[in-house]
């Protein structure tokens, strides 16, 4: 019972699992290495593509990520958790490629194509009452509507699990901003709630 | 877990422990809902509908195919391999710190862990041996060691016929209603089998019959049906021929309760339906026997000539013929008239004669038979 209340505990073998295997290849082990890069790979190409729809130049970066974390693996911190790191490390590479390219060709990039952006879908076959597919979709439209930088951090906590410290790391503000953005996620998402369930519902709810 | 108890539908769908146990559930979240939800039985309801909603609304990803990946991921190792210090190092190394002996190595290594992986995830399979040794009666056991089907009447008037190789337990005597097991509510006849047989099962409403077959234990109040149960092969199988049986796996949590039950619960299977357990996955899917035979009792002898007939007319006449359910819209399809001879066919050259004349097609989903056609309104 104390493990769902206690808020941020969740299940560590898997996190554990990464952080060995942090530890394992910043002390040189290449079979470590590789490990970490199959498991984190997909969570980064996801990641990379909210950014900028170009795959060839998102695994690009990815490499460069990769690559520096091996060349700078005797400066880092064996205890920091790694995906956090390297969704911070692609982020940080994908902002400045982009300001790179927005200087040489000033009208092909613009400042939208350094933005997250982020579509949900539902999938309407694993939903059984008509009510609740209506309620998926307006729930899927209002969560498309939400600000980008929102978006981002619910994507983060509630898609990819992470505490409000590594979603900070991850975007480069402070953990009280986002706080304050999910709260603000959340407010949005309570008050239009209602309007939802009485729209899709009759029943009680 | 009490604040659960006021939880409204969005907040079960916002809730981190919640998502954490819908999306990625470990043993002891499972354990912990599952309690919660035989508590708080009123909220079970409003749970499954959050879980529903949880699975489906997910961020549109871009999808990568594994070759893309590892084709991206051995790039980067490359790379190291090619910036790294060992390259310039590997001139005056011997020759098992090169780089095949040491992708040799790894691949052993891999192959190695691979397989400790592949004998630690075998889900434990169920035995005919264990099962007969867990039997606590006096058992006489039947082996077929001919080359043709042997049948072994039993007391209470069933017959099974063995195929060749295959075997089969059973009590010296089945116990009665009066002398039933002191755990048990009712008597029982059970049997274990090893390998193929058909059943035909004496009535007995009292007495259910229950035949353990490796994992799946079937259970049948009387009927006849055919087991394949070779303990070398990945599957488990119950085809039904007459009547009705029910099937379970004996790992479901509740095997006991649906044993003990008047009725038939579990997966209930009808003639023409069977029901195959794949032991790796551990999973039970019902679906058709590969060649549905027209149903013993069906009434009168069946007639499969139709003129100008209403396309539900033949669907009805198969459905009770062979007793699978065929589901089809009336509305549409009821304008198609049909013509045809279908004596002497299959089921499914039956219905695929049928689909092709009302351009229509079928298929075959849970047991039953689904048809779907645009009708024939322009014709």
């Amino acid at each position: 019972m104390k493990a769902l209340t206690r808020p941020g505990l969740r299940p560590d073998l898997y996190f554990e699992e990464e952080q060995k295997l942090w530890r394992e290849m910043l002390a040189g082990d290449v079979t470590a290495y590789e490990h970490l890069i199959d498991r984190t790979y997909d969570l980064l190409f996801h990641y990379g593509t909210k950014f900028n729809s170009d795959r060839e130049l998102i695994k690009d970066c990815i490499q460069d990520v990769f690559l520096s974390v091996w060349e700078k693996r005797n400066a880092l911190n064996p205890e920091i958790p790694p995906k956090p790191y390297l969704l911070a490390s692609l982020r940080r590479r994908l902002h400045r490629l982009a300001s790179r390219l927005r200087m040489d060709c000033m009208d092909y990039y613009n400042e939208s194509d350094i933005v997250f952006d982020i579509e949900f879908s539902v999938e309407y076959q694993l939903i059984e009452s008509e009510n609740d597919r209506l309620v998926a979709s307006r729930m899927t439209e209002m969560l498309n509507e939400l600000p980008k930088r929102q978006k981002e951090a619910v994507f983060l906590r509630f898609y990819n699990d992470m505490e409000r410290e590594e979603i900070a790391m991850v975007m480069d503000i402070q953990p009280q901003s986002v706080s304050n953005l999910l709260q603000e996620a959340f407010k949005f998402i309570k008050s239009h709630w209602k309007a939802i369930v009485s729209l899709a519902l009759t029943l009680p709810f | 877990m009490d604040h659960y108890r006021d939880f409204s539908l969005g907040e079960f769908v916002w809730d981190k422990p919640f998502r954490s146990w819908v999306l990625s559930p470990t043993r002891e979240e499972d354990e912990t809902w599952q309690s919660w939800l035989d508590a708080n039985p009123d909220k079970r309801e409003t749970v499954e509908r959050a879980r529903q909603l949880v699975l489906s609304i997910r961020p549109a990803n871009a999808s990568l195919s594994s070759p893309e990946k590892r084709k991206a991921l051995e790039r980067i190792v490359e790379r190291l391999e090619v910036r790294g210090p060992e390259v310039v190092e590997s001139l005056h190394l011997p020759w098992y710190a090169g780089r095949p002996a040491r992708i040799a190595a790894m691949l052993v290594l891999l192959a190695g862990l691979a397989w400790i992986f592949w004998l630690r995830h075998q889900p434990k399979a169920i035995g005919y041996d264990q099962l007969v040794a867990a039997a606590n009666v006096e058992m006489r056991e039947t082996v077929n060691k001919t080359a043709h089907p042997l049948t072994v009447p039993l007391e209470d008037g069933s017959r099974i016929t063995l195929d060749p190789g295959s075997k089969m337990s059973y009590p010296a005597h089945f116990s009665s209603s009066r002398h039933g097991g002191a755990r048990h509510t009712g008597a029982r006849r059970e049997v274990f089998l090893s390998g193929k047989a058909f059943f035909d099962i004496a009535k007995d409403p009292s007495r259910p019959f229950f035949v353990y077959a490796n994992e799946l234990v079937t259970k049948v109040l009387g009927t006849s049906f055919t087991i394949r149960s070779y303990t070398n092969e990945r599957e488990v199988s119950v085809a039904v021929k007459t009547g009705k049986v029910a099937v379970f796996s004996r790992e479901d949590p509740d095997a006991t309760e649906k044993q003990s039950s008047r009725e038939l619960t579990g997966v209930v299977i009808e003639p023409n339906q069977q029901v195959v357990f794949v032991r790796k996955t551990v999973k039970i899917t019902k679906s058709l026997v590969p060649e549905p035979e027209v149903v013993a009792n069906a009434g009168a002898a069946p007639h499969f000539e139709f003129d100008e007939a209403p396309v539900s007319a033949v669907f009805s006449a198969l459905q009770s013929a062979y007793g699978i359910e065929i589901i089809y819209d009336k509305n549409i399809m009821d304008e198609c008239p049909v013509t045809a001879t279908l004596t002497e066919m299959s089921l499914y050259e039956k219905l695929d004669l049928i689909c092709k004349a009302v351009d229509a097609s079928y298929k075959s989903i849970d047991g039953r038979i689904v048809v779907e056609g645009k009708g024939c309104r322009n014709n």
